[in-house]
């Protein structure tokens, strides 16, 4: 039995009440925070609270090499761990494929993702928004500075109105620099690195100075923070603590802009901009 | 005021006038006597004493090479010479003769407008002579002919002066037909042939320091026969002094060779594929000294006070101390430290720069490599100069005491930034670097410099060859998948064929050329017309196609396909050895839709074993470096010279009487031709003279396949097994 187990936003005490039960009653626990991270809690932290010895793997001991994880699933209670949804922004129904071919009864126990946060914390509706991308790091991808495909695909929503929720790059110690990369950056591969939202906004920036934005971080968290104001103004805030994610607003419903007015301190001429 | 700083004024005073302006290369096989002979033009200069024999080898300044007696690495002078009443700056750099340092040559022909050939009288052209020749050629250098050691076909062969011109008259003759092949299909340039009636060709002693031409003979009113006459009298001193070598050279080159404002509007467009129109182009061609700074560095020295000094042709505007200038290939910008000119062995810096025309000596291109184009503004880099030998040997070499391992690892990138015929892998894990070159020779001579030079004992290990891996065909679409199996790659692998890889090697097919001009010169050498439209990269000489249409994405992540390719292309699935001559095909991909899940992690790897897998499919082999022998013998040495060659896994294909000698041509590869120079001498009582030349790569014998392949994975401590899918051993 394979058991995949959303961890929630923020801390140990994110994860669902369900989800907790069902680690409770596990056999044995892997997890993977390449992906994702909880910032509130160290897998210490995790492993104390919930009495179980956590597998940490990096991306190679998941996608390359997961075959003992499947081994122990054939036929004990094994748990797969990630930060926030174990199946939003991941590539691990993979992984449940490659155990469904073996035969093994598996299971999904959602956590609370960053998407929902957005949506929430914001006050921007989930019904409008677009397609969500990933601003990765200038030298985690193959193109220079910001991927096209990101910057059309927010340009697409734009045009539809709808809003782009932007996934900020998070880099854990196991990603390998390509060459090329390397020589112009440097070798990061050992490097922990969490994208910021002002950094983001001011990659985002160039020739968007004026688009509204709205920087959330620390989602979960006690005191999460969300900013409403101009791309080339957010670039020059600080947010403190990760993990931040970046909203690019579409067209905004009068709730909406309340909302953003409200809960972000969005200033009413750059608003007036996105209102319809 | 000295000499030196007479002359330093001279040349600076020629410097702004290009139709004043030679520069010229001596090239030359090894031995036929081209150092003696640019002693002469520097002595008839007044830059060196004028002793009875031109024993001093004024250009090669490394110990190494007085001690051998051979140039190793081109030099550089400047000198003035007066013809017709007006003075001229010779610019001159001479270029090695070893075949080993043939990338040397190579280089220095792209800084020169005319070359100088220099044949020995007694041997002929030889395979370095017409190497030299084509290199000069090729980079649309204009050739005359200096036909050296006639005092030996007068004194020690006792010929008459018609056994002489027949023997001059067939080495013109040789020369000729060479110069002929290479030029028949260059529409930029008119007839290039040497002859005596010309003026192109002069004959002499370069030891002796005569020389004469039918102009100079005009002239002074000697003819051949008082030039016999003269030297079966022993009157050398006599002859040097009525005729002197320096001056019929010379003025050989102020007459025939070609000023910088004749040569660059029809070398740049054959050196440079930027676009015609630029400002910067028209700067080039009319090489003007206000235009922006284009230099291209041919040669890259050290110097234990200045650091490294790039060595190069100013193409246009004034190269200065202080400027900041790009270097081809690398970000940001060098600060120009000091310019200068060379004098003999040593540099004379000018704070008023080098104008364009002129060869400069600049100090502070700390990013420059031998073949770096750097300029004021950014811009199309220069062709690569491509050196057609690849590096065949390979030598470890280790610090002998660990703290030097610092020091080690600098110089060895040094050696390799100064010569990139040169290869150097440092392994920072072993200790064990390992410097590949093209020959023992070469590879001896570097670590002899590392030793002496920089002071650093070092162990070195044993001559070891350097294969190639290359499929030899078409393989089946082969699926890559990336490890989150959320992105995958389809592609096929063929061979190709022996006219593209040679385009290639040339630097007539490459990426840094206009789509259109690459796409034509593909065409021309055999590839369909949709194939070359679909042309993404070249790697070595592999070039990947890219089939595929309008995948969503596929072009932000081409980047990272290439370095999944280009990994997979240099450590080759046999045994890790580079591959050639594969066209790849990408014929489809599908992409996760987040950059995030298709980056580096993802993409390379799937893309490396799609290739690898490919090129097994493909019926990958191994190939081995062969080298082109030749053995000039005493005929009752033949047997066991011509054993020597077929004891060695070669095959003889020649055997004809040349002169009181016999010669024998043929091939053998290079592993087996490790220790042949002390082989023949044993073999041959020391009478035979030999050359070789490297030939290229031949797929191995398949009953050594295995066993080598096996044998070089021991020695990389790869797996001894191969991947199950190989079974065309």
């Amino acid at each position: 039995m394979l058991t995949f187990i959303g961890l929630g936003l923020y801390d140990e005490r994110s994860i669902t009440v369900e989800g907790r039960d069902a680690l409770a009653d596990a056999d044995r626990a892997y997890a993977e925070f390449y992906t994702s991270h909880l910032v509130g809690a160290t897998v210490e932290d995790l492993e104390a609270y919930h009495d179980i010895d956590i597998d940490v793997r990096d991306r190679a001991g998941v996608e390359q090499h997961p075959e003992d994880i499947l081994d122990a699933a054939e036929d004990e209670h094994v748990v797969f761990l990630t930060a926030g949804d174990t199946m939003i922004s991941t590539t691990h129904v993979d992984l449940r494929l490659r155990a469904v071919e073996r035969g093994i009864e598996t299971r999904l126990i959602h956590g609370v993702t960053a998407q929902s946060a957005a949506s929430g914390l914001t006050g921007l509706q989930n019904y409008r928004f677009g397609k969500a991308v990933t601003l990765p790091f200038p030298y985690a991808h193959g193109a220079d500075g910001v991927p096209k495909s990101v910057t059309e695909s927010i340009e697409a929503n734009r045009e539809r109105g709808l809003h782009t929720l932007v996934y900020l790059d998070i880099k854990v110690g196991d990603t390998p620099t390509s060459s090329r990369n390397a020589e112009r950056f440097g070798d990061k591969s050992d490097d922990d690195e969490y994208m910021t939202g002002d950094y983001a906004a001011e990659m985002l920036a160039e020739g968007w100075e004026d688009v509204l934005g709205v920087v959330v971080a620390r989602a979960g968290g006690e005191n999460p923070v969300v900013a409403a104001d101009r791309l080339s103004a957010l670039a020059d805030r600080e947010f403190g603590d990760p993990l931040h994610m970046l909203v690019i607003p579409g067209d905004v419903h009068h709730v909406e802009a309340d909302a953003l007015r409200t809960l972000g301190g969005a200033p009413d001429d750059v608003l007036a901009e996105n209102e319809v | 005021m000295g000499r030196r700083k007479k002359i330093v004024q001279e040349c600076e005073k020629l410097m702004d006038k290009p139709e004043q302006i030679r520069n010229i290369a001596i090239a030359a096989h090894v031995d036929h006597g081209k150092t003696t002979l640019t002693d002469n033009l520097l002595a008839g200069a007044g830059m060196i004493a004028d002793k009875g024999e031109a024993t001093q080898l004024m250009m090669d300044t490394e110990e190494d090479e007085q001690e051998r007696g051979i140039t190793i690495d081109a030099a550089n002078v400047s000198m003035t010479h007066e013809y017709e009443d007006r003075n001229h700056l010779i610019n001159l750099i001479d270029t090695p003769g070893h075949v080993d340092f043939g990338g040397d040559v190579t280089r220095a022909m792209r800084a020169v407008d005319g070359a100088l050939v220099v044949v020995d009288a007694v041997e002929g052209a030889m395979p370095q002579t017409e190497t030299v020749v084509r290199q000069a050629l090729r980079e649309g250098v204009k050739p005359a002919l200096f036909i050296n050691k006639v005092d030996r076909l007068i004194s020690e062969l006792q010929e008459g002066p018609e056994e002489m011109q027949k023997r001059l008259t067939d080495v013109i003759g040789d020369v000729n037909e060479l110069i002929r092949g290479m030029t028949e299909d260059m529409d930029d340039v008119d007839d290039w042939t040497v002859s005596v009636e010309d003026g192109t060709v002069a004959f002499g002693s370069a030891l002796y320091k005569w020389g004469v031409s039918l102009p100079s003979m005009q002239a002074t009113g000697m003819s051949f026969g008082d030039i016999i006459d003269l030297e079966q009298a022993d009157k050398r001193q006599e002859l040097h002094e009525k005729t002197p070598l320096s001056d019929v050279v010379l003025d050989m080159v102020a007459e025939h060779f070609p000023n910088p404002l004749d040569a660059q509007p029809r070398r740049i467009p054959r050196v440079w594929r930027g676009d015609d129109d630029l400002d910067i182009a028209r700067q080039m061609r009319e090489v003007d000294d206000d235009g922006e700074v284009v230099f291209m560095a041919t040669d890259i020295g050290m110097d234990p006070h200045a650091g490294e000094i790039a060595t190069g042709r100013v193409f246009s505007g004034t190269i200065k101390k202080g400027q900041d200038l790009y270097v081809s290939g690398t970000a940001g910008t060098n600060r120009v430290q000091s310019v200068g000119i060379f004098m003999g062995g040593e540099r004379e810096e000018l704070d008023r720069g080098v104008p364009a025309g002129n060869i400069a000596a600049v100090t502070g291109l700390r990013d420059a490599i031998a073949g770096s184009t750097v300029s004021s503004i950014e811009m199309t880099p220069f062709e690569s100069i491509e050196h057609i030998s690849e590096p065949v040997i390979t030598k470890s070499v280790e610090a002998e005491n660990m703290d030097d391992l610092p020091k080690l690892i600098q110089t060895l990138q040094q050696v390799a930034k100064e010569d990139p015929t040169i290869r150097v892998e440092i392994n920072e894990d072993t200790g064990e670097h390992l410097i590949s070159g093209q020959g023992e020779l070469h590879l001896e001579v570097i670590t002899q410099r590392i030793q002496k030079n920089q002071g650093i004992p070092v162990i070195t290990g044993e001559p070891i060859v350097v294969y190639r891996e290359s499929p030899q065909k078409q393989s089946r679409e082969v699926e890559g998948v990336s490890p989150n199996r959320h992105n995958k790659f389809y592609i096929t692998v063929e061979p190709l064929s022996e006219d593209i890889v040679e385009q290639i090697k040339l630097g007539e097919v490459s990426m840094d050329m206009p789509e259109l001009e690459r796409r034509e010169a593909l065409q021309e050498a055999g590839m369909d017309k949709d194939t070359s439209q679909n042309v993404e990269h070249i790697h070595g000489t592999n070039i990947l196609i890219d089939e595929t249409k309008g995948i969503q994405h596929l072009n932000e992540t081409m980047e990272l396909v290439i370095e999944g390719l280009e990994e997979a292309l240099d450590d080759g699935p046999l045994a890790a050895e580079p591959v050639q001559g594969a066209l790849l095909r990408l014929h489809d991909a599908k992409l996760h839709e987040d950059t995030i899940h298709r980056g580096p992690a993802q993409v390379i790897p799937a893309t490396r074993e799609a290739v690898h897998r490919a090129l097994i499919d493909g019926d990958i082999k191994l190939l081995e470096p062969i080298q082109n022998v030749r053995i000039d013998v005493p005929s009752e040495h033949m047997g066991s010279a011509s054993g020597e060659i077929q004891g060695r896994r070669g095959r003889v294909d020649d055997m004809f009487q040349e002169g009181d000698l016999m010669v024998i041509e043929g091939i053998a590869p290079v592993e087996e031709m490790i220790g042949f120079s002390s082989d023949i001498r044993s073999a041959t009582e020391g009478r035979a003279s030999w050359n070789t030349e490297n030939a290229g790569f031949r797929v191995l014998a398949d009953n050594l396949q295995r066993e080598t392949i096996m044998e070089i994975r021991e020695r990389k401590g790869m797996k001894l097994e191969l991947p199950q899918s190989i079974d065309q051993f």
